[in-house]
């Protein structure tokens, strides 16, 4: 009798697991056939070629933690898709974005980076993964089997030396870091510099490279005076903080995201109101204004896309994005934009899908997208030109 | 700046206590730890930010609206998926289990509904200062132990000197001659499971205006630390429950400075397992309870 009831009870909790994660799937895949059905609708006014779809795939967090991050990803993605089909499509066949949904996490992104290889055929490309290391850890499978992906922020040192077909639109950590590091000695004038950094792989390499910048400035009397890591997400910083105030920092670089960078600009400056914050460009985002109101004015960082800028084609752009979403992009959904834009264009210039030809095509690519012009190095990185920019009075605008 | 991380380290810790009541409530007249206390706690901070940000009514309507709400959530947890098991005669274990699958489900319908972002959650008692001692003791600081302690208190009162309180205690006891005494033990249990809600909601709300952020997974972390704050305290005992969450808070503020932030995390767990084996039954608890 008893085990009956453990076993009905089991049973349940094994329902109700399902059950979470099937309201989470669908979520997913209801936006999924809306898009669909639309871009159908735009393809069969303009006579394109619908029943063989040029498919490129997005895979991200779009559900979880990191979901705002994948979502806009996707809404960039159809953006861009929604560009090509009004002008007749890719190779005049119907471009579609296929979303998946990899939680930001390396066993999911495994999962369908093997479901992708599998529909190979069907699917031109893929623009994801997410954070560094779930890219790494899906990209030996794009690799091995001859599928062209495309990060739109990994910014890993070692992720596009995997393979050939691997590639990103953003730039490498280092490059970034050196930027930071030159705002805060340069630009801000700053020799005591603390380094707060969240422990993800990602954190803890940006956090020594950083180190190591720092460490060659030693001459110039610049000064690493404390290094606190903590976990990601959790809210209080208050102790770290305290500490970084004490070793007399004037400076600290945040290695984290918005969701860092927000809450530590509000609780350091309760501590040291004149400190100076700076981070990178995966905190740009309108995110970081409303997360963290007043304390983040003067947070300064670096970008490769600002979506301010005077040129035509950018406002055109952020003018597009926010009437669709309701939001101005991020930088990183603008990358996705370009990483989109890049491998169609490739497609169209090789006309045909074969992924060898497309990925010879990527390397020979210039291409002028919104992010600035981009052009893939023999490793598949990109070398951009930086925008500094900070916050004043709530709003993101250029360093002078 | 030892002072200093001791202040952190309370307000930390007030936060954990005020979480670590939820568990010790239910865990009292249920000998259940609800592990779907967590995604309550960020159930009800978040339908906070709804009342207050979006549906703008203020912020005391805004706070006792989700007070209320998620004491109902309380109730339906109970009554979905509690219940029906211990009608069954389930074991003890497959309610633990199934209180695990519950958070996931609130985390997960609070992602759809509302968005994983982190969201900026208003301060209610603005950034002013005491300075004491050399360090410095925000306004948001001292009342959240001040709220924290009345909560404390109100509970303690209905615990002890109600009639509802009365029949939690007797269900506790003996549930099964509770009944026999015509003491309707399901709507005791439903009414602790909505004075857990209650003070999750609580919890949520100044816990989320301390830090200013709101977030559907801000449960997690915090339920796991505040149920070893409960464990620690003695699981089942209200002032345990904030003695444990000020001790958790602290030992995290002292471990940041001693052993760096990286060690923060673990502090907490590593207390946990020490009471375990030390002295199981916490700090306040009583002897010679079956624990689950």
């Amino acid at each position: 009798m008893k085990r009956n009831a453990m076993a009905v009870s089991m049973l349940l909790l094994a329902a109700m697991l399902f059950n979470a994660a099937c309201s989470a799937g669908s979520g997913a895949g209801t936006t999924a056939a809306k898009n669909e059905s639309g871009s159908q609708s735009a393809a069969e006014n303009s006579g394109m070629d619908s029943a063989h779809p040029i498919k490129v795939a997005v895979a991200a967090p779009m559900t979880g933690d990191n979901s705002e991050y994948g979502i806009g990803f996707a809404n960039a993605a159809k953006l861009m898709a929604k560009k090509w089909n009004e002008n007749g499509g890719c190779l005049g066949r119907e471009v579609q974005i296929v979303e998946y949904d990899d939680k930001n996490s390396s066993e999911e992104a495994t999962t369908i980076a093997q479901k992708i290889v599998s529909e190979k055929d069907e699917i031109a490309g893929v623009i994801g993964h997410f954070s560094s290391g779930v890219c790494m850890t899906a990209a030996p499978i794009y690799e091995e089997n001859h599928v062209i992906e495309i990060s739109p922020s990994a910014s890993h040192p070692d992720y596009s030396s995997i393979g050939d077909y691997i590639f990103r639109n953003n730039t490498v950590i280092s490059k970034e870091g050196g930027a930071s590091v030159d705002i805060a000695v340069n630009d801000l004038g700053k020799k005591k510099i603390g380094i707060i950094s969240i422990m993800t792989d990602w954190g803890t390499n940006t956090s020594g490279i950083i180190k190591g910048i720092l460490e060659g400035m030693k001459d110039k009397g610049v000064e690493l005076v404390a290094h606190e890591e903590v976990m990601e997400g959790s809210d209080d910083y208050s102790a770290a903080i305290a500490k970084l105030n004490d070793a007399g920092a004037e400076a600290v670089i945040c290695c984290g995201m918005y969701n860092l960078v927000a809450p530590v600009a509000k609780q350091y400056k309760r501590v040291n109101p004149d400190i100076a914050i700076i981070a990178f460009s995966n905190a740009y985002s309108t995110q970081l204004l409303e997360l963290g109101g007043d304390a983040v004015n003067g947070v300064c960082f670096p970008v490769i896309f600002f979506a301010d800028s005077e040129e035509q084609s950018i406002k055109d752009y952020v003018d597009a994005y926010t009437k669709a979403y309701g939001a101005a992009p991020s930088a990183l959904s603008s990358q996705a934009y370009d990483s989109v834009g890049m491998l169609l264009t490739a497609i169209q210039n090789v006309g045909d899908t074969d992924s060898e030809k497309v990925k010879d095509e990527l390397y020979k690519l210039d291409y002028h997208g919104v992010t600035g012009d981009t052009r893939f190095d023999k490793t598949g990185d990109v070398d951009k030109a930086f925008v500094k920019v900070t916050i004043k009075d709530g709003k993101f605008v250029k360093m002078d | 700046m030892l002072l200093q991380q001791i202040f952190n380290g309370l307000a930390l810790g007030m936060g954990y206590a005020l979480i670590a009541v939820g568990y010790s409530l239910v865990f009292g007249i249920l000998r259940l730890v609800n592990f779907s206390h967590g995604s309550v706690y960020a159930f009800g901070a978040e339908i906070a930010m709804v009342f207050i940000v979006s549906m703008r009514l203020g912020i005391i309507p805004g706070i006792l609206l989700s007070m209320l709400f998620t004491g109902i959530l309380g109730i339906l947890i109970d009554k979905a998926a509690l219940e029906p098991l211990r009608k069954k005669g389930s074991p003890p274990i497959a309610s633990l289990i199934t209180t695990i699958g519950i958070s996931n489900i609130v985390t997960n319908l609070l992602i759809i509904f509302l968005g994983s972002e982190k969201r900026n959650f208003p301060n209610f008692f603005g950034h002013s200062g005491i300075h004491l001692l050399g360090g410095t003791v925000s306004m948001t600081q001292i009342m959240m132990c001040v709220i924290s302690v009345i909560l404390m208190l109100i509970l303690v009162f209905i615990v002890f000197r109600t009639k509802i309180g009365l029949a939690m205690r007797a269900s506790q006891q003996n549930a099964k001659a509770a009944r026999m005494m015509g003491i309707d033990v399901n709507f005791v249990i439903r009414f602790t499971f909505f004075l857990a809600g209650v003070s999750a909601a609580l919890a949520g709300v100044l816990i989320a205006g301390y830090y200013e952020i709101v977030y559907p997974n801000m449960g997690f972390m915090a339920g796991l630390k505040a149920f070893s704050a409960a464990v620690l305290g003695g699981i089942g005992s209200l002032p345990g429950a904030i003695l444990g969450g000020l001790i958790i808070g602290n030992a995290e503020s002292m471990a940041v400075m001693f052993l760096g932030s990286t060690y923060r995390d673990s502090v907490a767990f590593i207390i946990l397992i020490l009471v375990l084996i030390l002295r199981p039954n916490g700090l306040f608890g009583r002897k010679g309870i079956t624990k689950v």
